[in-house]
């Protein structure tokens, strides 16, 4: 099991775990930045102060208590359904490959797809909100035409890790994959 | 035949764009500028209200603006999402045929798979 550091596409550190639990079984977990202490009081203040202009320009009460219930609710939103704490990609050889996000409230949310389905894993570049990226993806192919792409899953989306720390998870997953040449096929 | 050099007839049709063109623009200033008592005791009785005399260039320039940010906004919905197979392959490489190899021959262009092309760049095979 080894940890190293990499960067992410917006420049915020992010931390690359690749753990080998058996000869084809490969765990390689990213891990985003924690919310940080003073952007979270820069947006409080913000909204706060801008709540304060509010209630001296309508002299309304109202206004500060509920600028205080919806930095709360907002703030819970954001860390249950937003924040991504962890990202990580469970390649299992002839069984599938399991995609797991661990939101910063605790909520996990897993999507398995079964080696049958499974194509190929790939660095794709594509433009990206003004940019272009490199992103990991999942290709799926239709199990009537092995030659098709059915269906593209994009990895590690709220991490966005760069090239370096692509290529790393790349070579991990074709060292699993290419088993599956290799071993006989069972259906 | 179509050579972007100067030419007489061009030069013909520059000229009367213009003088089209300022006619245009003192017709504009006539019909912003002249007192309307003064217009229709010449008998043009039938001119547009002055009103558009400024709501015109207020719209052309509000019109614009907003081209320039629905441009922006057109270029982003066209994109393809991460997540669309358009990012990957499209119907002309679908349907390719495939050449056949020749010997001493330069091979003939196509479109080759990604995975052939993630492999020969990121699996070094020294």
């Amino acid at each position: 099991m080894e940890e190293r550091r990499y960067r992410s596409a917006s420049g915020a550190p992010i931390a690359l775990r690749r753990r080998q639990h058996s000869a084809s079984c490969r765990e390689l977990a990213v891990r985003c930045p924690r919310l940080q202490l003073r952007s979270l009081s820069a947006t409080t203040s913000a909204v706060w102060l801008a709540a304060y202009g509010l209630f001296v320009l309508s002299e309304n009460s109202m206004v500060l208590s509920a600028a205080i219930f919806i930095t709360l609710i907002g703030l819970i939103i954001y860390l249950h359904f937003v924040k991504i704490d962890q990202e990580s990609l469970l390649v299992i050889g002839s069984l599938g490959i399991q995609v797991t996000s661990c939101y910063a409230s605790g909520k996990e949310s897993t999507a398995f797809i079964e080696m049958g389905r499974v194509k190929d894993v790939v660095i794709n570049e594509a433009i990206h909100m003004q940019k272009v990226i490199y992103y990991l993806c999942i290709l799926l192919q239709d199990p009537g035409d092995p030659q098709g792409v059915s269906e593209v899953v994009p990895l590690f989306q709220s991490s966005k890790p760069r090239l370096d720390c692509l290529i790393e998870v790349y070579k991990s997953c074709q060292e699993i994959l290419e088993q599956r040449k290799t071993a006989p096929q069972s259906s | 035949e179509n050579s972007p050099s100067p030419l007489p007839e061009r030069a013909i049709y520059g000229f009367a764009l213009f003088l089209g063109s300022w006619f245009g623009f003192m017709l504009y200033l006539v019909w912003a500028y002249v007192p309307e008592t003064w217009l229709f005791s010449l008998g043009l009785t039938y001119w547009p209200q002055k009103y558009w005399a400024v709501a015109l260039p207020a719209y052309l320039l509000v019109a614009i603006g907003i081209g320039y940010i629905l441009l922006f906004g057109i270029n982003m919905m066209s994109t393809a999402p991460l997540n669309s197979t358009h990012n990957v392959t499209d119907n002309y490489a679908k349907k390719q045929q495939q050449k056949k190899f020749q010997e001493e021959a330069i091979p003939a262009l196509r479109d080759i798979p990604i995975s052939e092309v993630n492999r020969m760049f990121f699996l070094p095979e020294t």
